[in-house]
């Protein structure tokens, strides 16, 4: 890597970003569908492991369909601002937005949400899937799935669950598995798994299901123990820790997934197009062991298989947040 | 004279530390709007706190420490407040907002124009041209700083152009 | 000597042209984006990541690393210079800061800021080296309770901090700390006081309210000032600190450091509070204390030390745990990640070339930095021969953009228009900004802290003093508060005697 490189790849980003700020609302024509860079909204906060799979997709996006995609950190709660920004933009196709799970956990969790995610916008393809760790405190006694949630079910009221926050991935799959076995543990929310795990290197947090980002610097040195992944397949990371599914608890899945959207409006012979170039990225080696290294897998979809996901996404959830009664005001 | 003005006349006379006095009366009025917000949060219990437990606590600390302020610079003597000048803190802190209203429709070049302008009108020794020529340079300078060179998502033109 | 050997391997690694190069554009860039308004070192470490990940780990680390201590430099320059500081932890740097730069003393504090600075630097550098372990033990040792306690002994600090009376600065400190629970609460999911707004969902924006109350109000206060433009420009005074400044220095800047190092290690706010508790520790211990808030070169030494040598011992528990003490160490471990390396005690064994090789660049950074900003401090100093009436939009401007720019978020603008009269009333009733700036930062991190603790021990409030770090915190916050007091009383006594 050189400088030389280095001015090479920054100067169309910085060119383009003037186009990008000064949007140009012709009617989009989809034969000449991308002429001008495409605007990737990612709506949380820059950085961490997650930050990276929208930069690294903007990237390799960008190099499949012949047009420079722009990344755009628009943050807010519950990424609402930022998939608002794209729901109110232009449907022309250069506005798009990569989204998690709090999209459609939003629309229960919250009192209102200002756009209907199954009116306002459509997927064009799925992005990713990444599990879940269950990872427990070292000094539980505990060390296969089975042991813990007979310790679990032995201490009823004693353990803690921490998560990244009321109504996140984390927080609903701890419900999930309270609702599902009976296990009877208190929730500590923090601001992001990361910080839990002083807490639970000391032993005040019993457990978490951690995002396999967060639990990958502990778990390789075994200052926590991983004890199951939340997807129904083996996670390659974690080659040797068993699914819930396989450990007993059958049909627990858990996906800390991303799906890429645009604003409804946008015509189908564009979404196609951006579907295309989707899937073609999405199978690039460099995306998968871009992915691989923060324990997540490439997934793309056709929009229509992604609209089927997000809705049963949408109902799990639901059901969840509501015998869980768990709501924000 | 009414009679409201009469008794207010008389209190004035005994505010004997006047910037204690309305930095009471200041931490009484957030004191007042803060528990009366939280009204609806739920209190919880001591162990178990409900959101409504902290500020509940922190408003009612404010609102006695006003209060002792208030009562305090009836008795113990302290300075004046120093002349309060409205017009240039309320045309600059309206440039702020009109920026805040302007920004996402108008877009950085026109917002910023028209903030500066609007603050170079709250100085008293502020000249029209150099005001439009700072104004004109400095939105040149930001739209290349801030987002041609450091990408910062800002509108630079009106959305309708 | 394992210690010398390591050295070796860490200067072998971070001398080589090309990470000498790779640090000299992390600080540089560091120092703009922590003097431009609306971009911090969280930004640009993000856009930076994706170009970042085709090199070298340890170039990328090195240039990562320079952009955040970079920064820590530049926030320093507005701080003194236009009384903005760029972040938290330069806001007490304005009080004795500005008040140097307006009575023609800005080149010495900015100089003596930088030199601090530097020295703050290599030593906690140089204690990263030795101490890297037994540290990050002291913030593995730190739960919820702990951190409740720290934040409560802080907060105290931050009374003895203010000038004036002392049940003002108490008020003022409650009143940050229910404007920092504004937003989403984290245990319930509550929005509290939004007040219908959903631009508020997320609290009050930092940037937003300290561009307000430093940025704006100050404008406001300057306008009413006759002659304003006559002082400033009268005197531009010399450009370097003399040797007899540093020389009254150097114990803050000891000291400074010192404390930097110690509270740097504890992962949120802790870099935050070594700077707070500097000028604390300053403004009680140094003699002749009275001319502290009216340009005492010693408050700006030493909260500078203090923050610089907070930054960098901030690295050990993100390269020594793998736990993230700020967001840009979140994102640094992100970025680690991607290389296939996860941070933790092991890296330092794995990988020393790695660990080591950081490390001695954050030296050879600090002394680039040194050489950069001392020769910039006279082109700063000009920046205040422009006249006000030229300035003061600029100001009102940049803290207009950089409002918006820090979240996309239009109401953050008026979340600073209605703080900026808040703020000028402040001002005008003596109640000093500092401590609210500190309780508004502490003041959710301690309720999170507060209920995580009593959540965990379900219920039972004795956890706080059965914790012997937590127990130890509480009863320095007592006798701090009785070392407050204790003048105030006496003061008192004298007033009625005299009577």
């Amino acid at each position: 890597m050189n400088t030389a490189k280095l001015i090479r790849r920054l100067a169309p980003a910085l060119l383009c970003s003037l186009f990008v700020a000064a949007p140009i609302t012709l009617p989009a024509a989809a034969q000449s569908y991308p002429a001008k860079p495409i605007k990737l909204v990612l709506p949380y906060a820059p950085g961490g492991a997650t930050d990276v799979i929208g930069r690294t997709l903007a990237q390799y996006l960008g190099e499949t369909i012949g047009q420079p995609v722009v990344a755009e950190n628009r943050t807010g709660s519950g990424g609402i601002p930022g998939t608002d920004y794209v729901v109110r933009s232009a449907p022309d196709g250069y506005t798009l937005v990569m989204m998690d799970p709090a999209l459609i956990i939003n629309p229960t969790l919250l009192p209102s949400v200002p756009f209907d995610v199954f009116k306002d916008l459509q997927v064009v393809s799925r992005v990713n899937s990444s599990p879940l760790v269950l990872v427990v405190t070292p000094g539980m006694p505990a060390k296969t799935y089975a042991e813990f949630l007979t310790y679990a079910k032995a201490n009823p009221g004693k353990l803690n669950f921490s998560s990244a926050g009321i109504g996140t991935t984390p927080h609903l799959a701890g419900e999930m598995f309270k609702q599902q076995t009976g296990v009877d543990a208190v929730h500590v929310p923090y601001r992001g798994i990361g910080q839990s795990y002083t807490d639970m290197m000391a032993g005040k947090i019993s457990f978490a299901f951690s995002s396999a980002a967060g639990a990958l610097p502990f778990t390789k040195d075994e200052r926590v123990r991983p004890l199951a992944v939340t997807s129904l397949k083996r996670a390659a990371i974690y080659p040797n820790t068993p699914t819930m599914d396989e450990a007993g608890l059958k049909g627990f899945d858990v996906d800390l997934w991303y799906v890429l959207l645009a604003p409804a409006a946008v015509p189908a012979p564009i979404v196609a197009k951006i579907n295309e170039a989707m899937v073609k990225a999405l199978a690039l080696p460099e995306v998968k062991t871009a992915f691989a290294k923060i324990g997540a897998e490439p997934v793309s979809s056709t929009p229509a298989e992604g609209a089927a996901f997000i809705k049963s996404e949408y109902e799990k959830w639901k059901k969840v947040l509501t015998d869980g009664n768990i709501k924000e005001q | 004279m009414t009679a409201a003005r009469v008794l207010w006349l008389n209190c004035r006379m005994t505010i004997r530390a006047p910037k204690d006095f309305w930095s009471g009366i200041m931490f009484i009025a957030f004191a007042a709007t803060a528990m009366l917000a939280a009204r609806g949060y739920s209190l919880g219990s001591a162990g178990k706190m409900g959101p409504g437990y902290f500020p509940m606590a922190l408003g009612g600390t404010l609102g006695l420490i006003g209060a002792i302020l208030v009562v305090r610079s009836l008795f113990a003597p302290g300075e004046p407040v120093g002349r309060i000048h409205v017009l240039p803190l309320s045309i600059i802190a309206t440039g702020v907002a009109l920026f805040g209203i302007m920004l996402e429709p108008l877009g950085l070049v026109v917002a910023l124009i028209v903030v500066m302008l609007v603050a170079a009108f709250a100085g008293r020794d502020s000249r029209p041209l150099e005001a439009v020529a700072l104004a004109v340079a400095l939105a040149a300078f930001s739209v290349g700083i801030f987002v041609v060179a450091l990408r910062l998502p800002l509108p630079i033109w009106p959305s309708f152009l | 000597m394992d210690f010398l050997a390591n050295l070796q391997i860490g200067f072998g690694v971070a001398l080589t042209v090309q990470n000498l190069l790779y640090c000299f554009a992390g600080v540089l860039l560091g120092t703009v984006v922590g003097v431009l308004p609306g971009i911090g070192p969280v930004t640009t470490v993000a856009m930076l990541l994706p170009i970042s990940f085709t090199l070298d780990p340890i170039s990328e680390m090195i240039m990562l690393a320079g952009i955040y201590y970079g920064a820590q430099y530049g926030g320093s320059t507005t701080a003194i210079l236009v009384n903005i500081p760029g972040e938290a932890s330069s806001v007490v740097t304005t009080i004795d800061g500005h008040q140097m730069a307006r009575q023609g003393r800005a080149g010495p504090a900015l100089g003596i800021a930088a030199i601090g600075s530097f020295f703050a630097g290599s030593v906690a550098t140089l204690t990263i080296c030795i101490a890297a372990p037994p540290l990050a033990a002291i913030a593995l040792n730190f739960g919820p309770a702990e951190y409740f306690s720290l934040m409560v002994c802080g907060l105290i600090a931050a009374v003895v901090l203010a000038r004036g009376s002392v049940l003002k600065a108490i008020g003022i400190v409650v009143l940050g700390l229910l404007l920092g629970i504004a937003g989403t609460d984290v245990n319930s999911g509550v929005r509290r006081f939004t007040f219908g707004l959903t631009g508020l969902a997320d609290g009050i924006e930092f940037v937003a309210l300290s561009m307000a109350i430093y940025g704006i109000a100050e404008c406001a206060i300057n306008l009413e000032k006759k002659d304003e433009q006559a002082e400033v420009t009268r005197a531009i005074g010399r450009v370097w600190p003399t040797w007899a400044d540093i020389r009254h220095c150097t114990p803050a800047i000891l000291r400074g450091t010192v404390l930097g190092s110690l509270l740097g290690v504890l992962p949120g706010g802790g870099a935050l509070l070594a700077a707070f508790g500097a000028y604390t520790l300053e403004k009680k211990v140094a003699r002749p204390p009275r001319t502290f808030g009216n340009g005492d070169i010693r408050g700006v030494a030493a909260p500078e030390s203090a923050n610089n040598a907070g930054a960098q011992t901030s690295f050990i528990p993100m390269l020594t745990l793998g736990i993230p003490s700020n967001p840009t160490m979140a994102m640094m471990i992100g970025a680690l990640m991607i290389h296939g390396i996860s941070p933790g005690p092991r890296v330092m064994t794995e990988r020393p070339e790695l660990f080591w090789g950081l490390i001695a660049s954050m030296w050879i950074g600090n002394l680039m930095l040194v050489i950069l900003n001392l020769p910039l401090v006279g082109m700063w100093v000009k920046l205040l021969r422009i006249p006000y009436r030229l300035l003061f939009p600029a100001i009102v401007g940049f803290c207009c953009i950089g409002a918006y720019a820090t979240n996309s978020n239009a109401t953050d603008l008026f979340v600073m228009a209605f703080f900026s009269v808040f703020g000028y009333l402040c001002l005008k009733l003596e109640c000093e900004p500092a401590p609210l700036i500190l309780g508004f930062v502490l003041g959710p991190l301690m309720e999170e802290n507060l209920r995580r603790s009593l959540l965990m021990s379900r219920g039972d409030p004795m956890v706080l003093i059965q914790e012997p770090i937590s127990l130890t915190f509480l009863i320095a916050a007592v006798l701090l508060l009785l070392v407050v007091a204790a003048p105030a009383i006496q003061k008192k006594r004298d007033e009625a005697l005299q009577e």
